[in-house]
């Protein structure tokens, strides 16, 4: 090794000195934070996989906290959120729920963003005996563990597609074909679809699954023109939902309905297809036009505070803080088992919609709503007494559009 | 080794030892991490940093590991401890099942069949739906106290260490770095070169099984897209490389350090932590290519089997 190499490694040297300095003089500044609000510890994605969804999610918990306060706090003590970052990695999360918990000494935790970061998390929370609202798992199986301490706020996966089922089965539709992305949230989701229409009296002619990061539908698609089922249910995200909606053109697939579980419910489904988004029924936890009590506010302030759009993951968010503290008020204390009594009893509705659970801490009372595309916009068309609009019926073949 | 540096060694290990009754849980958690990429870099280094064949699907070992500790824990009722130790058998019989045709393919080639292992053991995994949970994965009840896989993860890392010194003194491990730095002349003086990369294949196959098995029962929940990712084989060898590969301390050094680093500018610096880490690596192939151990190794004239 000549002598360029002594003044690389010396280079390189200084550099992590300077790096070391930075880190150094800013570990000060985290943890001067004890005494007066009580703290919330929530570990969000905020990079990652789950960014998009997860910054949302933040969102709501600042917005709630930023309210709270305004009306004068919790127990007469201002609240404030500690979030960290995640990196929709869950070992992380379990990481960062010990940290708020045993250094941050936070005195409450609310759940990160995701069903597989949740399931991880709560092992954490649980063992430490410390309630955890779970704003955003729609998975059924993390509440077939027995915790104790967890609670859900959304509609399980489970009844994504009820809406589009009660619909196809008072229209006396006898097939249906479900396909889904092979993951925890759609698996679920698509097999609630097909329970769900087997108890109305429907044929699951097609159920099938393909990978995550499939983007080449056709072989599927041909599958189901050959059964040709009255109805298509996509247990789906956003980019596999796009990509079937448009392959189902290009192969001429005339379902009377279709509808999609995630992906149909953003504004970006519209955008993306155009005319081809036409009819197409989406399912969300959330629409801005259901007229929940202080439903309108939080679109206002969220606006005010965040400028940006967002989606059903910020009011969610924001929902269930807002009945932990609504909880938290009502047992008076922060003392867990009391919270959880207190929770457990609890039946509220929020600018989300409504909250109520079962004994194991299961969400029974949240409607998940049903959507329609129609001339460009998002039409709300079940349950009746949350609709907009009528659902247009029959789905048109490809071939007689404008 | 020297009388002092085996004092060293036992009294970091007593410290280690001790560590947990001082010291919060998040400081455990951490610490078993860590453990773990110890374990994991210190694996791939046995094959890759010895006989100097990358192998681009060392998760599939430890994925499989992590399968067979959580589908013994669920299905067959096992205590944690015995499940995650099974996660070894099966992934050194992928190993030998693996090792045996491939490790015969020289240059990239064995790198590119090691990649498309990793693919083909998670979609075996998906496949089999009834028995594997398929996408939704494996749920494991709560863990009480980590406390336990604290000891577990740490044993492992220090085996697959001591294991490695104990190759690095041995004549096999000199035949290892033979078939490195010029695998024709190695056949040409009679070593049976398949025969040795398949040994030390599958003795890097089997703490990875292990760890992967541990792993499923600290992380409670395991699936496929999350048990199988690319990202940790490499993190598995920037670890080993920043540390210094085909050393004893270099994979530990590695883990070590960017563990720590990684936590400690995460937390610090959210948007930037990635672009920084992805500089770090740049940084160290360019700058450092053997290593800080082979850096310093070259300059300061130490111990081989550092």
């Amino acid at each position: 090794m000549g002598p360029c190499w002594k003044v690389r490694v010396r280079e390189l040297l200084a550099l992590l000195t300077a790096l070391a300095v930075v880190l150094i003089g800013q570990a000060g500044t985290v943890g001067a934070q004890a005494g007066k609000p009580i703290l919330i510890g929530a570990s969000i994605s905020m990079t990652g996989t789950y960014a998009k969804l997860g910054n949302y999610t933040r969102d709501g918990y600042l917005l709630c906290a930023k309210e709270v306060n305004d009306q004068g706090g919790l127990l007469g003590r201002k609240i404030e959120f500690v979030i960290y970052d995640d990196r929709s990695d869950p070992p992380t999360a379990i990481k960062l729920y010990e940290k708020l918990i045993t250094e941050d000494k936070v005195e409450l935790v609310m759940g990160p963003y995701s069903s597989p970061i949740t399931n991880a998390a709560s092992t954490v929370s649980e063992k430490h005996r410390k309630i955890m609202v779970a704003s955003l798992a729609a998975t059924t199986s993390i509440w077939e563990r027995g915790y104790k301490y967890l609670f859900m706020t959304i509609s399980p996966a489970e009844v994504y597609m009820e809406g589009l089922i009660e619909l196809a089965a008072e229209r006396g539709l006898k097939t249906v074909a479900i396909i889904n992305e092979d993951t925890l949230f759609s698996k679920a989701a698509a097999k609630g679809a097909a329970d769900l229409a087997r108890k109305k009296g429907m044929r699951v002619v097609l159920h099938e699954a393909y990978p995550k990061g499939t983007t080449d539908f056709s072989a599927l698609l041909i599958k189901m023109k050959a059964l040709n089922p009255d109805v298509i249910v996509a247990g789906s995200y956003f980019d596999d939902a796009v990509a079937t909606t448009r392959q189902m053109k290009e192969l001429d697939v005339n379902p009377k309905m279709f509808g999609v579980t995630v992906g149909g419910d953003v504004p970006d489904f519209g955008k993306q297809l155009g005319k081809t988004a036409e009819y197409v029924y989406g399912s969300t936890q959330w629409a801005d036009n259901i007229p929940y009590p202080g439903a309108k506010e939080f679109v206002q302030n969220y606006k005010k505070m965040f400028n940006r759009e967002f989606s059903y993951h910020a009011p969610a968010a924001y929902g269930a803080c807002q009945v932990f503290a609504e909880a938290i008020r009502r047992a008076n204390s922060l003392d867990p088992d009391k919270i959880r009594e207190q929770l457990l009893r609890l039946k509220m509705t929020t600018a989300f919609g409504d909250y109520q659970v079962d004994a194991r801490g299961f969400q029974i009372a949240h409607k998940m709503v049903l959507l329609q595309w129609q001339e460009g916009k998002r039409v709300t068309v079940w349950p009746p007494q949350l609709s907009d609009g009528k659902s247009i019926y029959p789905t048109p073949p490809w071939n007689q559009r404008r | 080794m020297k009388p002092l540096t085996w004092g060293i060694g036992l009294l970091v290990l007593a410290a280690l030892a001790i560590m947990p009754f001082f010291v919060t849980s998040y400081i455990v958690s951490f610490t078993i991490q860590t453990f773990m990429w110890v374990a994991l870099a210190g694996s791939w280094n046995l094959i890759s940093g010895f006989t100097g064949y990358v192998s681009f699907g060392h998760v599939a070992f430890f994925g499989t590991g992590a399968y067979t500790g959580a589908l013994l824990i669920s299905k067959a009722g096992w205590p944690w401890l015995p499940a995650g130790l099974a996660g070894s058998v099966t992934a050194a019989a992928l190993a030998l099942l693996i090792g045996y045709p491939c490790l015969r393919l020289k240059g990239p080639y064995f790198a590119i069949a090691m990649l498309g292992l990793n693919e083909v053991v998670r979609a075996l995994i998906s496949y089999f739906e009834d028995f594997t949970g398929g996408g939704s994965g494996i749920s494991l009840p709560p863990i009480l106290s980590i406390e336990p896989v604290y000891y577990a993860m740490g044993l492992s890392a220090v085996s697959v260490t001591l294991l490695t010194y104990v190759i690095i003194t041995s004549q096999f491990g000199l035949r290892l770095l033979s078939i490195r730095e010029d695998e024709i002349a190695a056949e040409a003086m009679g070593i049976n070169t398949a025969r040795l990369k398949l040994y030390a294949f599958l003795l890097s196959a089997v703490f990875p099984g292990i760890v992967g098995g541990f792993y499923a029962w600290y992380a409670s929940h395991i699936e496929p897209l999350g048990t199988f990712p690319l990202l940790t084989t490499i993190t598995m060898i920037i670890m080993c490389l920043f540390g210094g590969k085909g050393t004893v301390w270099g994979p530990v050094l590695g883990a070590v350090l960017l563990s720590v680093f990684q936590e400690l500018v995460w937390a610090r610096f959210l948007f930037v932590h990635q672009a920084l880490f992805g500089a770090l690596i740049v940084a160290v192939v360019l700058l450092l290519p053997k290593g800080i151990l082979g850096v310093l190794q070259e300059r300061y004239r130490l111990p081989r089997a550092i």
